[in-house]
């Protein structure tokens, strides 16, 4: 489905994306990196929006910045809102689907299939000035999936979207990649891609940091250096436990005494070791938390590790 | 598949979504603004010459006034509107996006876009000739009303492009592109006696005017501005630059990375 070899692209001396090498074929996939990840650009240079500064980009065997058809395959919900106010959304995804050069009498029913496929159908005909975020993010999405392609690309697509409408995207997304079509959902939060696909692809400042299932990039956060905070009021029979295993990098008792602070190289050797000295110690943990064992701290590791600063 | 139709529907898609009162009121302001100002000037004409009026003695003069202040004002500032932000609007509202991704979007856009200036700013061009024409009098408006229509209709169609090229290469201070270009080139180089002024557009439509309407007393004492190549010579000329400026407007819309505002 999409193959990049190489591909490089600069904003004068600004890195968008570095050096991504990746094919993969089709299915769903989440892109998760923080603002400013290198994201949106990607996504730029898969629909022939960029051209790569060095690199090739082919998406279904064709160069989307020299042959414009294979656009037809591809759809896109951008990040960016829609500001067409006095216009409908029957109106304006007719005629987005109208661009892609299918015939006029096609165009209006493919409209209005896919804006009753995002539950759109009630308010379709009234302007958009008058639609909530929420709706215009189903808007968004209808003309993305209104001419049907082979891949849709959502770029924060759950932007806006009360509970409801996220489960109602999830369940068209979800129906959308058991069909056997290819999906790229990119976003900054795990949890709203885990519910669609499991297999990611983590990007951060322009790089391609790791490539997976969400078990695999479970082990990668276990695998990664981490601070772990530990907080009960026995916390300080774990010290002398910790100091002497080679894993931990520093310990810090906070001032409270029921506060333990672990630098570990290895998480995964606590979350194996801890359970064990709790029950043999018979000690009360009442939280157990890694400030920065979210994505951030994945990424920063990551990096870290593609830079060759950690081994 | 009718694609080559699309143009015609990004047109209508374009019109259906100008009818707001903003734009309305520019139209009649377009058409009001050349009707209030030759009306004025017939009355005064009247009232001044009183019996020594007639309407052949004022025909050139009216002919050159209508001229100036509809294919070379109104036209200008109705595509200056329409014509030049074809793309700056899109890539600042962030709906550029949604258009460049389809795989007929980019020309169809940008041609749709040039049919919907020249049909907006047509439509109100030749409404003001029309209303001009009754306000300065029939027995002459009669005479001067086909010819400025068609000076009216290759002054949209030239000039559009003109802006379009300008709208695609200047994406950003698009309307200040446009309005250096037009007061330098279009209204100054046009005038300068020389080889230069052939290659603006206004210099080739007041060649028309004089050639059709064999206005010899214009023409005599201003040749090098006014031109003397004949009728088929300019519009041959405006059409092969209307032709070059549109391909070039194309294939820089094909290959320009405009921003998206949205790089993350």
């Amino acid at each position: 489905m999409i193959e990049l070899s190489g591909v490089t692209k600069l904003y004068g001396r600004v890195i968008g994306v570095n050096d991504l090498c990746i094919t993969l074929p089709t299915a769903g996939y989440g892109l998760i990196g923080p603002n400013g990840s290198g994201k949106t650009t990607l996504i730029s240079l898969l629909i022939g929006h960029l051209r790569p500064t060095l690199g090739q980009v082919q998406v279904f065997g064709v160069d989307p910045g020299r042959d414009r058809s294979v656009l037809r395959r591809i759809g896109l919900c951008p990040a960016s809102d829609v500001l067409y106010p006095n216009v409908s959304a029957l109106e304006w995804v007719t005629y987005q689907v109208r661009l892609h050069g299918f015939p006029r009498r096609d165009c209006d029913p493919l409209a209005r299939t896919a804006l009753a496929t995002v539950g759109m159908t009630a308010a379709m005909n009234r302007p958009m000035g008058t639609y909530s975020l929420g709706m215009r993010q189903r808007t968004k999405i209808a003309q993305a999936i209104a001419h049907q392609p082979d891949l849709l690309i959502l770029d924060e697509p759950y932007n806006g979207l009360d509970p409801v409408g996220r489960a109602d995207m999830t369940r068209v997304l979800q129906d959308w990649t058991q069909a056997g079509r290819g999906l790229i959902f990119a976003s900054h939060v795990l949890q709203e891609i885990e519910s669609v696909t499991m297999s990611f692809l983590l990007i951060q400042g322009g790089r391609l940091l790791a490539s997976g299932t969400a078990d695999e990039i479970d082990q990668l956060l276990l695998g990664q250096p981490m601070k772990i905070v530990v907080k009960g009021p026995d916390v300080r029979d774990l010290l002398s436990r910790l100091a002497e295993v080679r894993w931990v990098d520093s310990l810090e008792l906070k001032r409270d005494r029921e506060s333990l602070a672990i630098s570990v190289n290895d998480a995964g050797e606590l979350y194996r070791a801890l359970p064990a000295w709790v029950s043999e110690n018979e000690s009360r943990i009442e939280e157990l938390s890694s400030p920065d064992g979210d994505l951030s701290a994945l990424f920063e590791s990551l990096l870290k590790q593609h830079r060759g600063e950690t081994v | 598949m009718s694609t080559w139709a699309i143009p015609l529907d990004v047109m209508l898609f374009e019109l259906r979504r100008s009818f707001t009162v903003g734009r309305s009121a520019l139209w009649f302001v377009l058409v009001a603004f050349p009707v209030g100002i030759l009306t004025a000037v017939s009355m005064i004409a009247r009232l001044r010459l009183g019996e020594e009026y007639t309407a052949a003695l004022l025909e050139e003069r009216f002919g050159m006034a209508m001229y100036f202040l509809i294919p070379e004002v109104t036209c200008l500032l109705g595509l200056l509107l329409w014509a030049t932000p074809a793309i700056s609007t899109e890539v600042e509202g962030q709906t550029w996006v949604y258009l460049a991704m389809r795989s007929k979007g980019r020309i169809s856009v940008l041609l749709g876009k040039y049919l919907t200036a020249v049909t907006w700013t047509l439509s109100a061009a030749i409404t003001a000739v029309t209303l001009s024409c009754v306000a300065i009098g029939w027995e002459i408006g009669s005479n001067l009303w086909a010819v400025l229509c068609l000076l009216a209709l290759l002054s949209c169609v030239a000039h559009a492009a003109l802006y379009v090229v300008i709208g695609a290469v200047f994406y950003r201070r698009t309307m200040i592109a446009a309005v250096t270009y037009t007061m330098v080139v279009e209204y100054f180089v046009s005038f300068i006696p020389a080889l230069v002024n052939q290659i603006t557009i206004n210099y080739r439509l007041r060649g028309i005017l004089i050639q059709w309407k064999d206005w010899d007393t214009a023409t005599t004492p201003a040749q090098a501005i006014l031109g003397s190549d004949s009728i088929a010579m300019h519009m041959t000329v405006l059409a092969v630059m209307t032709i070059l400026l549109l391909a070039f407007a194309t294939h820089r819309v094909q290959r320009t990375e405009y921003p998206t505002q949205q790089e993350g």
